[in-house]
């Protein structure tokens, strides 16, 4: 069998599918759905983008994400680079324990926090056993559960990706700074955050783009007052029926997921030559 | 840490209590919540629907992925980059929009099955999984040793099944175990593409935490837990736990 052939074959199903199960309906939805009542997508999408409620909700999205990220980033890091610094024989399990909460559904992750926030939930039963005031506090179906929630669903992310960067940095390069008249602080600044910088990179991009596409998590714990493009898109498709809205809200968010995704590319790619 | 396991064992206490309503700290010890949990017949449906999913998708996209990876670590073509970043996008598309577009299309225009819809939903999610993680397996071997099999007259099957399949396993195993928690976790694809008794574990849990504030959602999450903790442990004793991750 020829080369050509054998790559043919080796590709074609997976292509096939791709083209099946994802290229076709995609573009299909996005761009051109061809549903009874001809859905107009892109003028959808312009009322969309006039709208004051639609703003709102895509800048609470990018909101919540940035300081999800930005919170992943002051602690995920810094727990990364503890575990990377940790002795070898145990940073396998230190990491394992850090990354283990990823293979959970994000259902059983985001029940806890309506137990931890909920109106008779840990927090208010303290606030109410310090006695004072009487009113339990609103936690619930608010931003600030909305990032507590995600910071807990996508910190592993950030320090997974972190790790990768900074186990890969030899120590001895940090010591010899330090050994050349470096202050800790200078030699971590000047080493070690150029080195991880790419890891850091992406890991923002991952936890970026989850907290932006999350669904089970704005669902539960943000609810309809505090809606974001995930739980606005499925109100759309399946309470309002209205595919075309659902359509550019799809369009919208997925614009956005992409555009970060390309920039922190550019940035990386920037770094990585300078 | 505390942050991130703490909420955890908290679901976990509570799967224990004898309350009737979610409560910290329990009321008392009891298993009464997991023997309504394991009784209860949505849950019970949609532990099967999760679990038939998980693996056939797993299957099929191992069997389409495994190839792609061959294809793209050991032959040099026009094209290469993009096919890989092909391969790899349905992963970085949100899943929502995903499975919206598959219902849309696949459900409602073809009238495809709401399990045919989402077997082939969960493959093309795990497709990037299979493609990538197998792929490290075989960027980390020699193609040396295919080469010398190929010389001393094995055919390009043979070779496969003797040398290259053995090579991958550890990257088979990890993608395996990745794919299934991943299919097994989904919810956005699993949501849109439900029909009539189809429906898997994750939707049913959450259709139950929307209307109900007992304990029982948190027994099947300790359940859940004990039978994750259980797979990573044997992942670890197979292939090491880090490397299903270091990818």
């Amino acid at each position: 069998m020829s080369r050509k052939a054998t790559l043919g074959l080796l590709l074609a199903p997976g292509l096939a599918l791709l083209a099946f199960g994802f290229a076709f309906p995609f573009v299909v939805t996005l761009f051109a759905p061809p549903a009874a009542d001809h859905p107009d997508v892109l003028g959808k999408l312009g009322a969309m983008l006039t709208d004051s409620y639609v703003l709102g909700v895509l800048a609470r999205t990018v909101r919540v994400a940035v300081t999800v990220t930005l919170v992943c980033l002051v602690f995920g890091f810094p727990t990364a680079y503890l575990i990377a610094r940790a002795p070898k024989s145990r940073q396998g399990l230190l990491l394992a324990l850090a990354v283990f909460p990823l293979l959970l559904s994000t259902v059983v992750r985001t029940f806890s926090w309506l137990v931890i926030l909920g109106r008779n939930g840990l927090i208010s039963d303290a606030v109410l056993a310090t006695g004072l005031t009487d009113r339990p506090p609103e936690l619930l179906y608010t931003e600030f559960a909305l990032v507590a929630g995600l910071t807990q669903l996508f910190m592993p992310l950030m320090i997974l990706t972190s790790y990768s960067s900074l186990s890969h940095i030899d120590p001895g390069l940090e010591d010899a700074a330090r050994g050349l008249g470096a202050s800790p602080g200078r030699a971590f600044r000047q080493i070690v955050l150029p080195l991880a910088l790419p890891g850091v990179l992406v890991g923002g991009t991952l936890v970026f783009a989850g907290a932006v596409t999350a669904f089970t998590t704005p669902l539960l714990l943000g609810g309809s007052r505090n809606r974001t493009l995930a739980t606005l898109l499925y109100d759309y498709a399946n309470v309002k029926l209205d595919w075309g809205g659902a359509s550019a809200v799809a369009l919208i968010m997925t614009v956005l997921v992409l555009v970060v995704g390309w920039a922190s590319g550019r940035i990386s790619a920037k770094v990585a030559t300078s | 840490m505390a942050f991130l396991l703490g909420p955890i064992l908290l679901v976990v206490a509570i799967g224990f209590s004898s309350g009737d309503t979610v409560e910290f700290p329990p009321p008392g010890f009891s298993l009464r919540w997991f023997d309504q949990a394991l009784s209860n017949s949505s849950f019970q449906q949609g532990l099967l629907t999760s679990l038939l999913v998980a693996a056939a998708a797993t299957l099929f996209a191992l069997v389409l992925g495994i190839p792609v990876a061959l294809a793209v670590q050991r032959h040099t073509f026009r094209g290469h980059k993009t096919v890989e970043t092909l391969f790899l996008s349905p992963a970085i598309v949100p899943e929502l929009v995903l499975g919206f577009a598959l219902f849309q299309q696949l459900m409602v225009t073809m009238r495809i099955t709401a399990l045919g819809a989402l077997l082939i939903g969960h493959t093309v999610l795990l497709l990037p999984y299979a493609v990538r993680v197998t792929g490290a397996s075989l960027a980390l071997s020699d193609p040396a040793l295919e080469e010398a099999a190929r010389g001393l007259g094995a055919g390009p099957l043979r070779t496969f099944f003797t040398i290259t399949l053995p090579v991958m396993a550890p990257g088979i195993v990890s993608a395996a175990v990745l794919s299934f928690l991943t299919s097994f976790n989904n919810v956005p694809l699993s949501l849109l593409l439900k029909g009539p008794g189809i429906s898997t574990l994750p939707v049913e849990m959450l259709n139950y935490v929307q209307f109900s504030y007992d304990p029982m959602v948190a027994a099947v999450s300790t359940l859940l837990l004990a039978a994750t903790v259980g797979a990573a442990l044997l992942t670890e004793r197979l292939v090491g736990f880090n490397k299903v991750f270091s990818r």
